[in-house]
């Protein structure tokens, strides 16, 4: 499975909001209602296609309690985008955003991609968080916003993918230092200049596209 | 520097106190002096002084130097002497000057760790450890890593802990990877060792921080298997970072690095270097990365990540590699064993890995399958023993969930495929089971036992085996030449591998059962066995297999046997063993060390030959049977309480509660389908009522229409019904006027008779009635004239109707009369059989009814039942709990014991007491301690 770029992710925010049940869902196309306390940091991959490139997410989920805020942060300085999840059924999984945003500009690379996430969206009835709220909230951060629903898949890909959208336009533009890579972006090896430089000898150029 | 000198010089007892002095002299410089290159040259001389005088320059500089470390950050010269100095402090190696490790041995044999705990207990100071990291002078980095190793190494899960919060703290240990100075590099990776070991929380982090990518590098630059100890380090690195961590073998699967590892197996095709051989590097590195392979697809994996990462192996073609090594010609013999153990793993239970092994051949003339070859030093006794034991795995393997590959092998026994000319693996198994060597019995019993394991069909198939024994003499079947070699008894190994494969061989398949108990000696011979009295641990083992062989004759018995049929066999059992006797030899075996041994996982991790006893498949087949067996010789049915001890009867509650609930889910699915029933029947009711509705309307239809067919053309039979009544009130009226009319003749008789008087007076009277009286005679006929009428049209109508109803089919016109009357007989039958069915369908309703209410009460009760079985099991894992904790109580309480004895003896030496008998009493307990481990 070959790649142009390969991105890593991590997912933060408080307890119960979501995050692991929206990795699976974007790695599984699943919903388990019933999910286990994730312990430290689990990890999920998955390809998707951006601009007709091939673009593989590693993404690492993280656990939302506090005893493993410390473990966290040691994930933060190697990930290229982060999803930054509440709950809109708990008013206080979005009043501690600020905390979170907190640990996340101070321990990651400045260009570090955060998107907000406001989850359980097919709570409608139990709301406590107005999606204005949310919007508001990523407007002054500076965040990309949506609202997600780990449970019917909706919005859950556009979550990912509009992140990596984000990262590859950061790419294209300069922003990103793609050679190094504790910026957790990494150029697939048929693209990377070692390579080129083999194919550009070899008869077949278009070798390295074939084996995507 | 001359008072360093003189301390080098002097004698002994002196050099301690002047040693000590000269460090207090020392410390107090380094703490007092204002100038710079004072401290400094005071610390690098304590540092000169701590290897040998440990104790002294921990105990006494400790505080002041950690206070250089705060102090003087801006000199490297003065920290990079300071941090030497603690590495001495701290480092239990033994140094280069080994005179003088007698003076750290006198302190006790930890030294560096109790210096150790005493510079963690701030936290802040590794805090400050890692932040010299930042510096990128060697003084200060290279001296750093040293001390943070030693540290780990001394402490290590407290450290982790440490380092785990600092923030960055594992990210800069891993970016030391990328140190351009190769001794940092190197040492940074004995450093991740260290942090990494059985945390997984730090693997994560480490392997996050893209340490796969490095590392395997690292081992390519290094030139692979053919590099160094930095090779070594590296490939352990991986395999801390891998082991019993899914997360981070998905993110090793994921990231492709499998495929990168793949050209590390890959030997040199160069001659000349295959007559150099192999260093004892080369054969470590390769190890290693043997070891890293099997701990991806480990079977104590989760077997979604075993099975992926098996998959991978194919595809990349590492399988291929690793069967290439396999055949290859120099491999060290510890190599070629290991990759057999790989190659293992990785087509276990795999159909398509199992199927390219399958299909591998050895380069030898002519080729030969490559399971055929391997066979063949699994029953050569020449080979080691270890690699004997990895072909069996690698058989075993094989065979995994196998099953064209177990029909494969059982077809090379048969006669009909048996080709004289090449060596098949049948003819090797055959041959091992009869050898005069016993490990080659148990490794050819073994190894056909996985060949017929879970698969009847082959089972049956090795029954139809024969065998030519000697010339002249009959052939003698497999099972029977097994049950011969048995009883002709051997060494133990032998013995156990027979009843092993006679044990499976039999389990679930009557056929193979009956034509065991066809030879009348078997059944007496384990009768014997069985009731012999105990012997030695090993003869306690060939029993306890003998009582499980016949417990399987008796439970898989189809009584095609006349001899031995179930109540036979059980009679036998109760009468010429006992169930005391045979359980507790039963029992006995599972409680074998080597059985526990052999049930922990499927690779056979033997040392030495004699370990051999189980094997792992059988210790499967032997639990799942060894209950069933004891009930069935129990005999009583339901003895689920008759079973002893407390160990399965939790187990046996698990069961009860477990067909509860599947007798619940059966109940609850009975009720819904019987609920759906009188929904059904309920609505076909309604179907039929409103059917006769719909029938009766259309039958009051048919009489209108009947009615208003009649009148216009012809008269019906109901208007022909009203028409003589018509006639007949006529009649009536004919009669009434009939009598009026005699009446008045009557009257006119008499009024004649006495009446001439009256003619006179009523001359007029007799006149008017007499014209009434022709009045009344012309009605009367005219009304004669219309019954006659009527009658006629009556009797028409009569004829018409028998017309009509003799020849239906003659009716052209609207002759719906017999029709109707036919479809009216029609309806009325089907209403009658409608009301029926509809009775009938009430009945049935009213029956499931009850039913309904009946299996609601059940399921009450069975919940109630399940809610007692699960407190009871609560009470009983309580229990199991309080066990423990006693147990563990008592073990703390052995260890002070033993401590306290330590003690004593110590004592006793000193006061030079002999105090031999004590340790033999030692030596007891320590065996009772470990005889109760296993025995839980």
């Amino acid at each position: 499975m070959s790649y142009a770029y390969l991105f890593k992710y991590i997912i933060i925010g408080d307890t119960g909001v979501g995050k692991s049940c929206l990795l699976l869902q974007f790695t599984d196309k699943r919903f388990q209602p019933v999910h286990d306390l994730t312990i430290g940091v689990e990890f999920g991959a998955r390809m998707i296609t951006i601009d007709g490139k091939q673009i593989k997410l590693q993404i690492w989920d993280t656990a939302g309690q506090e005893s493993f805020r410390s473990i966290t942060r040691s994930y933060y300085r190697g990930a290229a985008g982060a999803l930054l999840v509440y709950d809109i059924t708990r008013r206080d999984t979005f009043n501690h955003l600020t905390t979170w945003l907190e640990d996340a500009r101070q321990h990651s690379n400045s260009n570090m991609v955060i998107m907000l996430i406001g989850n359980k969206s097919d709570l409608e009835a139990r709301r406590e968080v107005k999606k204005e709220e949310g919007e508001a909230f990523a407007r002054e951060h500076g965040l990309i916003f949506m609202e997600t629903s780990a449970k019917t898949a909706a919005n859950v890909e556009e979550a990912f993918i509009n992140t990596a959208k984000e990262i590859y336009q950061k790419i294209q533009d300069g922003v990103f230092d793609i050679n190094n890579e504790a910026n957790g972006i990494k150029i697939g090896p048929q693209h990377s200049p070692a390579s080129q430089s083999l194919n550009v000898g070899g008869s077949g150029g278009n070798q390295g596209g074939n084996c995507c | 520097m001359d008072y360093f000198r003189k301390v080098l010089g002097a004698p002994q007892d002196v050099q301690t106190t002047s040693g000590a002095e000269t460090i207090e002299r020392l410390c107090e410089r380094v703490s007092s002096s204002t100038l710079l290159d004072d401290r400094r040259d005071a610390v690098r001389a304590l540092k000169a002084l701590s290897k040998k005088f440990r104790l002294e320059v921990g105990t006494q500089a400790m505080d002041i130097l950690l206070n250089v470390l705060e102090q003087d950050r801006g000199d490297s010269e003065i920290i990079g002497y300071t941090l030497d100095t603690l590495y001495h402090v701290m480092s239990n190696e033994p140094t280069d000057e080994g005179t003088y490790q007698y003076w750290s041995n006198m302190a006790g044999t930890d030294l560096g760790g109790q210096f150790t705990e005493i510079f963690i207990k701030h936290a802040e100071n590794v805090h400050l450890l890692l932040t010299f990291l930042e510096e990128y002078d060697f003084h200060v980095r290279w001296p750093t890593v040293k001390l943070l190793t030693v540290l780990l190494t001394n402490r290590q899960k407290e450290l982790q802990e440490i380092i785990l919060v600092v923030p960055m703290g594992v990210s800069r240990l891993m970016d030391l990877l990328s140190d351009s100075r190769e001794i940092i590099r190197n040492d940074a990776l004995l450093l991740l060792n260290q942090l990494t070991k059985g945390h997984a929380n730090i693997q994560k982090i480490v392997a996050f921080d893209n340490a796969f990518e490095r590392i395997i590098d690292i081992v390519r630059d290094e030139g692979a298997t053919d590099g160094g100890i930095v090779v070594e380090d590296c490939l352990l690195l991986l395999q801390n970072l891998l082991r019993n961590n899914a997360s981070n073998q998905n993110f090793f699967k994921e990231g492709s690095y499998i495929q990168k590892l793949k050209p590390f197996f890959h030997l040199d095709d160069d001659p000349h270097s295959k007559q150099a051989g192999w260093s004892a590097q080369k054969v470590t590195n390769m190890h290693l990365l043997l070891q890293l392979v099997r701990t991806l697809v480990s079977p104590n994996n989760p077997q979604n990540q075993t099975v992926a990462c098996q998959k991978v192996m194919n595809q990349c073609g590492l399988l291929q590699d690793l069967c290439s090594i396999l055949m290859a010609s120099g491999v060290p013999a510890d190599v070629l064993t290991e990759t057999i153990n790989t190659v293992s793993e990785v087509i276990r239970g795999s159909q398509i890995n199992q199927e390219y092994f399958a299909s591998v051949l050895a380069p030898s003339t002519p080729p030969r399958p490559a399971i055929v070859v391997l066979l063949m030093s699994m029953v050569n006794e020449k080979q080691p023993f270890v690699l004997r034991c990895a072909v069996l795995y690698c058989f075993q393997s094989f065979l995994y969930k196998n099953e064209v590959g177990q029909s494969q092998i059982i077809q090379t026994l048969l006669p009909t495929a048996a080709d004289a000319h090449s060596i098949t693996a049948g003819q090797l198994l055959c041959g091992g089971l009869f050898s005069s060597d016993p490990l080659s019995n148990w490794f050819a019993a073994v190894a056909l036992l996985h060949a017929i394991v879970e698969n009847s069909t082959q089972k049956e198939q090795l029954l139809r085996v024969q065998l030519a024994t000697s010339l002249g003499s009959p052939p003698v079947s497999l099972l029977q030449q097994c049950c011969n070699m048995l009883s002709q008894g051997g060494k133990l190994q032998t013995r156990i591998g027979l009843l092993m494969i006679l044990c499976g061989w039999l389990a679930d398949c009557p056929i193979a059962v009956s034509h065991f108990l066809s030879n009348t000696a078997n059944v007496p011979y384990l009768i014997s066995q069985v009731s012999a009295s105990e012997g030695d641990e090993h003869e306690a083992i060939v029993q306890g297999l003998c009582a499980f062989l016949l417990g399987i004759c008796m439970l898989y018995n189809d009584d095609t046997s006349e001899a031995f049929t179930k109540t036979a066999l059980k009679q036998i059992i109760q009468n010429r063993i006992g169930l005391e006797s045979f359980t507790d030899k039963l029992t006995q075996v599972a409680q074998n060390e080597n059985y526990t041994r052999a049930a922990k996982k499927p690779h056979l991790y033997h040392k030495h030959p004699s370990e051999i006893v189980f094997d792992y498949e059988f210790t499967r087949l032997f639990k799942s049977l060894e209950n069933e067996v004891l009930k069935a010789v129990s005999g009583t049915g339901s003895s689920i309480n008759g079973r002893k001890g407390g160990g399965p009867s939790t187990e046996q509650y698990k069961h009860l509660l477990k067909d509860q609930e599947d007798q619940l889910i059966l109940l609850r699915q009975r009720v819904e389908e019987l609920q759906n029933h009188t929904i059904d029947a309920d609505r076909s009711i309604v179907e039929l009522r409103s059917q006769v509705q719909q029938l009766k309307d259309q039958n009051a239809l048919l009489k209108a229409q009947k009615g208003s067919h009649s009148s216009p053309p012809l008269p019906q039979p109901a208007v022909s019904n009203f028409s003589a009544e018509e006639v007949e009130s006529l009649r009536r009226e004919v009669e009434i006027l009939k009598l009026q009319l005699q009446e008045t003749n009557n009257q006119l008789l008499n009024s004649n008779l006495d009446g001439d008087e009256n003619k006179e007076n009523n001359p007029d009277s007799a006149a008017v009635l007499q014209a009434s009286l022709a009045r009344q005679q012309g009605e009367l006929k005219n009304k004669d004239e219309e019954i006659i009428n009527l009658q006629l049209e009556l009797e028409k109508v009569n004829i018409l109707l028998k017309q009509k109803s003799s020849e239906p089919t003659d009716s052209v016109g609207p002759d719906t009369t017999s029709e109707a009357e036919t479809r009216l007989q029609a309806t009325e039958e089907k209403l009658h059989s409608v009301t029926e069915e509809k009775q009938s369908l009430q009945e049935r309703l009213k029956k499931s009814n009850e039913e309904n209410l009946k299996l609601a009460n059940t399921i009450r009760v069975m919940e109630d039942e399940k809610l007692a079985a699960e407190e009871e099991k609560k009470t009983l894992k309580e229990d199991l709990e309080t066990l423990r904790k006693e147990q563990d109580d008592l073990l703390v309480l052995l260890a002070d014991q033993d401590t306290k004895i330590d003690k004593y003896k110590t004592k006793l030496k000193e006061l030079g007491q002999e105090v031999e008998d004590d340790d033999d009493d030692d030596d007891d307990l320590g065996d009772d301690n470990e005889d109760d481990l296993d025995a839980d």
